[in-house]
């Protein structure tokens, strides 16, 4: 776990002194999320495992459930329990009616803004993906400063392009995925969607260093104070208010359009594992309320329950939206970044990208249903 | 001769067994593997022929990916060879702290290549990075790994720069043992500095070059670190390899079939590469 002080440790000698003759072992897993899948997919694949409880990405749930690899948790973690966590969590729990994991840590993308800037006009934060680029060019017209950028977020070609992209359709009323599992529900609004993001970069509403930003490149030209707007996840808040900050105290937070798409892990069990009870009572433990709580003063993960998080979050965390909850999302991520990149960068239309991107996806997932 | 035949056979067969077992039996599994639709997570395992390269036949990103691996492979390893006869030329007409510049020039190739990387993946930095800052007053602030007219050629400069050193201390090591008097020869004769280094430097060199550029090519063609963290492929995949679209199907979408078929395909070009450079080599020694 990132953060000051790992409360990892400190949780697992509290489970083991409750359960006399328990011993848990953790084991620190790979720092990016890619390197993890693959050491998931070759311990489980290789059935070597020598895990009982593993800590997933949301986006593996429903991957690693159809895998075979997770224990079916719909008899032990009861709908009255799941009712406690924000509903995105869940969602991202379950495949085929049942589910597969319990909501550990959350985190959602939200806008960051300028709060000095906006004042300045007398702006309120904007709720359409226009209106954002639309304040952007008006503040940095007025601004006459050439080191000062617009609506900074992350459009290098890797997963954070397919989350920005993915929060334009949802503003748009459009997903990635139909409710029929269909790719491209409602083509039409998807090109729209990122046709406006293209537009961002062209009328210098979004800066060209957007094309090769991550999280990190873009939380700190906000954080040292060159951009009027910043999509980004909640870690960044606590940097941006730290003493010697550029931007401390001039910062505002609020929903996306269209709502922040849902990161952070949950705990599931190993399907293989000799001590099914044993695990869940581990997982029970480390995501009951005094554990997220411990976390989230450790790290700033965020815990899964809106009950226990910072009333002035609750709102934004409550938009959150799960990407789509397909035991192919990598599958579909991964071939749709090269596209998207395309369209971004203007060297496809937003239609070719997707078309393009279609073809492919209909060869990697069609003789699967 | 014939009655030591045993006996040769039973020492060989150690190296021809470990061989087989670290290259011909993995190279004939991912050769099945690319005839098979194979999703092992989710229990897939299909034979469909050569489907999967119908798919990449008929795939543009596939054949951007030749495209790809191709530029990058002749320019970096042009710009290398030139470059590193260059510097070894300057190297030997150097006086003074010889030992200095040497130990400098070798400091890239001994970096781990991770390192490299993110060495220049901060070197590029679009606000902070030195190779931006040097170059803004010409070009503006310049985005040079988010602009797919620039993201190559980066990756090029950054790869020349980590292994130049290696064509350059080879030519450099070579370059010692022409004898002085072959030199004074040509300057007898009255040759001048352009045809003693066309008549007598090049010829000599040629063949170790040849080896050394055949090294760096199965190199370059094989290329995936800094790709892999400095574009991840793009912009638009204007860096992405067939190492990194193996890659993104092998490990990430898990279409081990496809994946496989890259592979393959990848695989074929070193070999015809290899092939090529050493009938040159063979025939370089026959005319000699």
């Amino acid at each position: 776990m990132v953060g000051a002080s790992d409360p990892l440790p400190g949780l697992l000698r509290e489970f083991e002194r409750r359960h006399g003759g328990v011993r848990v072992t953790s084991e620190a897993l790979p720092w990016t999320a890619d390197v993890q899948h693959q050491f998931y997919v070759i311990n489980l694949e290789g059935r070597s495992a020598g895990f009982d409880v593993l800590m997933l990405d949301v986006i593996w749930v429903a991957e690693f459930a159809r895998a075979g690899w997770l224990l079916d948790l719909s008899t032990r973690w009861l709908p009255a329990d799941r009712r406690e966590h924000a509903p995105a969590t869940v969602e991202a729990a379950a495949l085929d009616g049942r589910v597969w994991a319990v909501p550990w840590v959350m985190n959602v993308g939200l806008l960051y803004y300028r709060a000095d800037l906006l004042a300045r006009h007398g702006l309120a934060p904007p709720a359409t993906y226009d209106a954002l680029a639309d304040q952007a060019l008006r503040v940095l017209g007025a601004a006459r400063d050439p080191a000062l950028a617009g609506f900074v977020w992350q459009g290098r070609q890797y997963e954070g392009l397919v989350v920005n992209v993915l929060e334009s359709f949802w503003a748009a009323g459009t997903d990635l995925l139909g409710t029929d599992g269909r790719v491209f529900p409602d083509p039409g609004r998807a090109r729209a969607a990122l046709a406006s993001r293209r537009a961002m970069l062209e009328s210098g509403a979004s800066p060209p260093l957007v094309t090769a930003a991550d999280e990190e490149l873009s939380r700190r030209e906000f954080g040292a104070g060159r951009a009027v707007f910043l999509r980004n996840w909640p870690y960044a808040l606590p940097l941006f208010e730290a003493a010697g900050s550029p931007v401390r105290g001039k910062v505002g937070i609020a929903p996306l359009p269209g709502g922040g798409a849902l990161g952070g892990a949950h705990l599931g069990i190993h399907a293989g594992t000799p001590h099914p009870d044993l695990a869940w009572r581990l997982v029970e433990f480390l995501s009951r309320p005094e554990a997220q709580r411990a976390i989230a003063a450790a790290t700033g993960l965020h815990p899964t329950r809106p009950a226990l998080l910072d009333p002035a979050l609750r709102e934004i965390f409550a938009g959150a939206r799960p990407r789509p909850v397909t035991p192919w999302y990598q599958t579909l991520s991964a071939t749709l970044q090269p596209e998207l990149s395309a369209a971004i960068v203007g060297v496809k239309t937003p239609e070719r990208a997707l078309a393009d991107a279609a073809v492919r996806l209909r060869y990697f997932l069609d003789p699967a249903r | 001769m014939s009655g030591d035949r045993p006996l040769a056979v039973a020492l060989l067969a150690p190296a021809l067994v470990a061989l087989g077992a670290v290259t011909a039996y993995p190279v004939a599994r991912v050769l099945a593997l690319s005839l098979e639709r194979r999703v092992p997570v989710f229990g897939i395992a299909d034979f469909v022929g050569l489907a999967n390269y119908r798919f990449l036949a008929g795939d543009p990103a596939f054949w951007n990916a030749v495209r790809v691996t191709l530029a990058f492979t002749v320019v970096s390893v042009a710009l290398e060879v030139v470059l590193g006869v260059l510097v070894a030329l300057a190297l030997r007409r150097q006086q003074r702290f010889r030992a200095a510049s040497l130990a400098l020039l070798l400091l890239p190739w001994c970096l781990p290549a991770v390192v490299t990387a993110r060495t220049w993946e901060w070197l590029y930095h679009p606000t902070a990075g030195l190779v931006s800052r040097l170059a803004s007053p010409l070009s503006g602030p310049a985005n040079w790994l988010g602009d797919p007219s620039t993201a190559l050629g980066a990756l090029v400069v950054a790869d020349v720069w980590r292994t130049m050193p290696f064509l350059a201390l080879l030519a450099f090591a070579r370059l010692g043992t022409i004898p002085a008097s072959v030199y004074e020869a040509a300057a007898v004769d009255g040759a001048g500095r352009v045809a003693t280094f066309r008549a007598i430097t090049l010829p000599l060199l040629a063949p170790v070059l040849l080896v050394a550029t055949l090294f760096r090519t199965l190199d370059a063609l094989r290329a995936f670190d800094l790709m892999f963290v400095l574009t991840g492929g793009g912009p638009a995949g204007t860096t992405e390899t067939l190492t990194i679209l193996a890659y993104r199907n092998l490990f990430q979408t898990l279409q081990l079939g496809v994946g496989a078929a890259v592979a393959v395909v990848l695989f074929a070009v070193v070999v015809g590469v290899a092939w090529a450079y050493l009938r040159a080599i063979d025939a370089g020694e026959a005319a000699r």
